[in-house]
């Protein structure tokens, strides 16, 4: 059974009068284990995928199935639910909350996962130590370089231990030898750990490094290299 | 809850000066709330105090009726109440008193006055009016032609201390009954009512004029607790079983204008309250308003992490919590050095009031005393955590009702 | 230009400006309200004990107010007097002859005041006739008809038309008394009043005191009771030396006092009120001047002097005063009005109580002073003023490098 199925999924805003069409009859599936990038340029449409695979968003037809669960039919509380245990996220601003020391924004997940703080502190530890940032444990946000929040935002992605980690364009903020770093990074957790990576980019040399490459055209999939099957 | 507790203390310190402004703005409402109600609770128990001392007692026996028609002829014989309301617990004096409106004359003018037929031992040590009297100044016994009259009506009259007046009154058959007084004490209490009409004397003699020997019309008990006023009512209702026709009223009920003079001016005070605190709570709803809406992204992220929205609704009531809590605190803090300086010194109005200021029928203390009332201030800090909550509902629930791609939208 | 600027800045962040906005509306509304609502607690308390009593101005001998002496009379015809008829402010004369003595009916007597006057010209300084519970106001043709008090009456268990005897003493030093009989019972709540006064015929009491064509004071009413003191400064020199007007605030200081201190008091409210408000608006225009930092940046490097940005934002929270009155008067009028047309009534709570010579009636009732609106109103501008300080300063003080760096 893949990890994540897409099936002829179609995403329509609507602004005002107008509807804009995001996605349009997109099919894909991903298994357990990937790397994968969704590549376009800005307004292709990655963003809205990585929302439907990142139970954030809705459909406006087809289906989403993530991990056996079907999108269409799950509340809002289940999908929160579901986001927590199986899903982590990193965003292309990191979006740390800024008055948490780095620390605590990587153990936020598991508190919300009403994770003792003991082990939430020895998880995180952990997990610092592995990503590079032992050490700026008691930093804020506003204290770290951009690669190093980052790598913050990737612990708490990581600190539930999800099934997969969604990526919008994590290396966007960053400089080429930093993003270099970071992706190496994120590709050692996904050989290691076997978490799925799904992320979007719009850069030739991080897309470069990804085994399987999904590429976007103004909500359709244009074309789907690398896959593992 | 421990670790959302953190949370919300660090974001409420997020924006430091609005924070700051907010939390000076509740405080001082609580303190002022807190203080000037302790300031006039002070002020009414001291005005309730000297009311009562000069008035109808805590409590005070009547014979039915006499109370709302003050028809003189409504008296009861005392026979031994006095004396047994006086061996009661809690009793501090049995004030008997005997009313007789009466023409006052000297040789030169009349004046219609109520004269007081008291018994003078008592009265002395009670009654506030007397305070300024010489040692000899009160009348020497229940009997004699002594009485102690006030200053505007000595001048009226235009008698002077020592000389002698007459006072007719109307005998129970019907006849006019005049005595011969001599004025023993004056008494200026900076009430023109009482300085215009007080004459006061022993009961005996008052009984002679009126012809109504060993009756009284009013017997004002004064209680050493006032607070147990309850329990005492119940005995001295106890004890009137073998008075028939007599009641026993508090306070309240006895000297209305005193009463509604304090409800009044309670009540205007609460509506000042009121609007202090409906200002206050503009403000905090703005404040907490304001706090959500930049974070709007944040709680993008947040709800994107997997948080439930009641779960971010209930980080955001605990921060408005916190900050209520805290204004309490605070507010109840200040409140309380306020009170304690208006307890321990006061606020002397004598420099601005030239003369005795009278209120509702009292000679008001110039000097203002606050008294403490634990319960209240913990009841006003109690009202405003509960505001501030309601305050944050708003923008909890505004918060709450964001799906993450709206909320990740922001910037 | 500058205007137009100030007010779009102030409409950027509506919901911020109009929370801030409504809390001063509200203050400076209820404000008006409660201060109109004590106005007219005051003013039935001058009217109880003016308009139903001493009148706004009273002509007697200079001592008369002190002893309130038997002897102390004057001719009657000074109710005439040119310079009381010809003032302009002064719209009732009454001349009264006043007696202290025992009113009684069969076997009860009660000690009471009475005032000897000409009913038709009563009518034009106090306002009992507009108080009557039973009976008519005594006429001008009545010999010994006596207007009393309800409580008097419910005392001496008298009705309208029931017989009455006066005892007093009177000027040739013989016990007095006569015969009078009840036309009419009034009540105006204040108990001073309905217990002890009694109005009766001028002539009637000239014959019972044996002080013929004689009488102790001028009773006076002005068209404006706060200039009463005013008219009289201006009355007395034209007075002869044994003659003296003096105005309600002489006669009853105490009332004068509470009045004074209720402005104090006044001021005391709308302060602390206002520092509550001023703590909101300068928490909302710290917050938009932050929001700004960049933008102010922009401009001073542009050229923008500091002051100017000060002014800018000054005018920021000026013009949201202005809006803030303009909507609180209105507001606060309005309440004013309905609380002076419809009012509360309290009596089913409380009695009326006497303080300070007067007495304040069982009622919410306002009326309109021209001090409720300005002070409130003066204040909140210059609340506004202070409050926007700060922040005005902190605008001008940025550095427009470090500022347009801000994100």
């Amino acid at each position: 059974m893949p990890l994540i199925e897409l099936k002829n999924v179609s995403k329509i805003y609507r602004l005002g009068s107008q509807s804009v069409t995001a996605l349009s009859e997109l099919s894909l599936l991903f298994e357990a284990g990937e790397f994968a990038v969704l590549a376009g340029p800005s307004g292709s449409g990655k963003t809205t995928a990585l929302n439907l695979i990142g139970c954030l968003d809705r459909p406006t037809s087809g289906q989403v199935i993530v991990s056996g669960m079907n999108l269409g039919t799950a509340s809002s509380r289940q999908l929160a639910d579901f986001r927590l245990q199986h899903i982590g996220f990193i965003f292309q601003s990191y979006n740390l909350i800024p008055v948490l020391t780095a620390a605590e924004n990587a153990e936020f997940t598991l508190m919300l996962q009403k994770v003792p703080k003991k082990s939430r502190r020895e998880r995180v530890r952990r997990l610092f130590a592995e990503l590079g940032i032992d050490g700026l444990e008691e930093r804020r946000p506003a204290d770290l370089s951009g690669g190093q929040q980052q790598r913050v935002a990737i612990a708490r992605a990581m600190a539930g231990n999800p099934q997969v980690i969604l990526a919008d364009e994590p290396t966007a903020n960053l400089d080429s030898h930093t993003a270099e770093e970071l992706l190496e990074l994120m590709r050692r957790l996904n050989r290691e750990q076997g978490t799925t990576f799904v992320f979007s980019s719009h850069d030739d040399r991080v897309i470069s490094q990804a085994r399987r490459v999904i590429r976007l055209e103004d909500g359709c999939l244009s074309d789907d290299t690398g896959a593992d099957r | 809850m421990t670790d959302y507790l953190h949370l919300a203390w660090k974001n409420l310190w997020r924006n430091r000066r609005r924070t700051v402004i907010t939390l000076a703005a509740i405080a001082l409402s609580i303190m002022l709330v807190q203080a000037l109600h302790n300031l006039s609770n002070g002020v009414y128990a001291g005005m309730v105090d000297s009311g009562v001392r000069a008035g109808s007692g805590h409590i005070a026996v009547y014979q039915k009726g006499y109370l709302e028609s003050r028809d003189e002829t409504l008296y009861f014989e005392d026979r031994n109440l006095v004396d047994q309301i006086a061996a009661l617990d809690g009793v501090e004096q049995v004030l008997p008193r005997l009313y007789v409106p009466a023409l006052a004359q000297s040789s030169r003018e009349s004046r219609g006055v109520l004269l007081v037929g008291v018994d003078p031992g008592r009265e002395r040590l009670i009654n506030p009016f007397l305070k300024t009297l010489p040692e000899d100044g009160m009348v020497r016994s229940s009997d004699s032609r002594d009485a102690v009259v006030g200053s505007r009506l000595l001048e009226e009259l235009q008698i002077k201390l020592g000389q002698k007046f007459v006072v007719t009154a109307q005998n129970l058959d019907g006849t006019l009954h005049s005595e011969l007084l001599r004025v023993r004490g004056v008494v200026s209490t900076g009430m023109k009512d009482i300085d215009g009409s007080l004459i006061m004397v022993g009961r005996e003699r008052a009984g002679m004029l009126s012809g109504s020997t060993g009756s009284v019309h009013e017997v004002a008990v004064i209680l050493s607790e006032p607070g147990y006023s309850e329990a005492v009512l119940r005995r001295i209702v106890r004890l009137l079983g073998d008075h028939p026709g007599t009641e026993a009223v508090k306070w309240e009920r006895a000297m209305p204008n005193l009463a509604n003079a304090i409800k009044l001016d309670y009540a205007s005070q609460k509506f000042i309250f009121l609007i202090i605190l409906l200002i206050v709570t503009i403000g905090v709803v703005n404040t907490l308003l304001m706090s959500v809406m930049e974070r709007m992204r944040e709680f993008g992220v947040i709800l994107a992490l997997g948080s439930q929205a009641r779960t971010l609704r209930a980080m955001i009531l605990l921060e408005a919590l916190v900050l209520g809590l805290l204004a309490a605190a605070i507010g109840t803090l200040l409140g309380s050095l306020a009170t304690w300086y208006l307890v321990a010194v006061g606020i002397d109005l004598a420099t601005f009031v030239p003369e005795t200021l009278e209120f509702g029928g009292v000679v008001f203390d110039p000097i203002m005393r606050a008294s403490w009332n634990p319960g209240w201030m913990a009841r006003i800090a109690g009202y405003v955590v509960g505001l501030t909550l309601l305050a944050a509902l708003y923008p909890a629930v505004k918060a709450g009702r964001i799906t993450p791609v709206e909320g990740m939208r922001h910037h | 230009m500058l205007v137009t600027l100030a007010f779009r800045n102030l409409w950027r962040n509506q919901r911020r400006t109009l929370l801030t906005l409504s809390a001063m509306v509200v203050s400076a509304a209820l404000l008006i309200l409660a201060l109109g609502v004590f106005s007219g607690m005051f003013k039935d308390m001058l009217a109880s004990a003016t308009e139903q009593y001493y009148g706004h101005l009273v002509l007697a001998e200079p001592a008369y107010h002190q002893r309130r002496e038997l002897f102390s009379s004057l001719p009657a015809e000074l109710a005439d007097l040119p310079a009381l008829r010809d003032a302009p402010e002064i719209t009732g004369r009454s001349p009264r002859l006043r007696s202290f003595g025992l009113l009684s009916r069969r076997d009860t007597s009660q000690p009471v005041e009475l005032l000897g006057v000409l009913p038709e010209l009563e009518q034009q300084v106090t306002t009992l006739h507009q108080h009557l519970t039973a009976g008519r106001y005594p006429a001008p043709s009545d010999r010994n008809a006596a207007l009393i008090g309800k409580g008097l009456a419910s005392k001496l268990n008298v009705q309208p038309g029931d017989e009455l005897v006066f005892v007093t003493q009177a000027a040739d030093g013989s016990i007095g008394n006569d015969l009078l009989f009840v036309s009419g019972i009034f009540a105006t709540g204040d108990s001073r009043h309905d217990n002890n006064l009694v109005l009766a015929p001028l002539n009637w009491l000239q014959q019972v005191l044996v002080l013929p064509g004689r009488i102790h004071e001028v009773a006076m009413l002005v068209s404006d009771p706060l200039n009463a003191a005013l008219v009289a400064a201006r009355l007395n020199p034209q007075l002869p030396d044994n003659l003296e007007v003096l105005d309600w605030g002489a006669l009853l200081p105490e009332m004068r006092e509470v009045i004074a201190a209720y402005d104090v008091s006044r001021m005391i409210i709308v302060t602390i009120l206002y520092l509550a408000t001023g703590l909101g608006i300068l928490n909302t225009f710290f917050m938009s001047v932050m929001e700004r930092t960049r933008e102010f940046g922009i401009l001073m490097a542009q050229g923008m002097r500091p002051w100017a940005i000060r002014r800018l934002v000054l005018l920021e929270t000026l013009l949201l005063g202005c809006i803030a009155l303009t909507i609180g008067l209105l507001c606060g009028a309005l309440m004013t009005l309905y609380m002076q047309q419809i009012g509360i009534d309290l009596a089913g709570y409380i009695t009326p109580v006497t303080y300070a010579g007067g007495t304040i009636l069982p009622r919410l009732h306002a009326v309109f002073e021209p001090g409720n609106f300005s002070v409130p109103a003066g204040m909140l501008l210059l609340v506004s003023l202070f409050a926007g300080f700060l922040p005005a300063n902190r605008a001008a003080r940025l550095d427009p490098v470090a500022a347009v760096r801000e994100e």
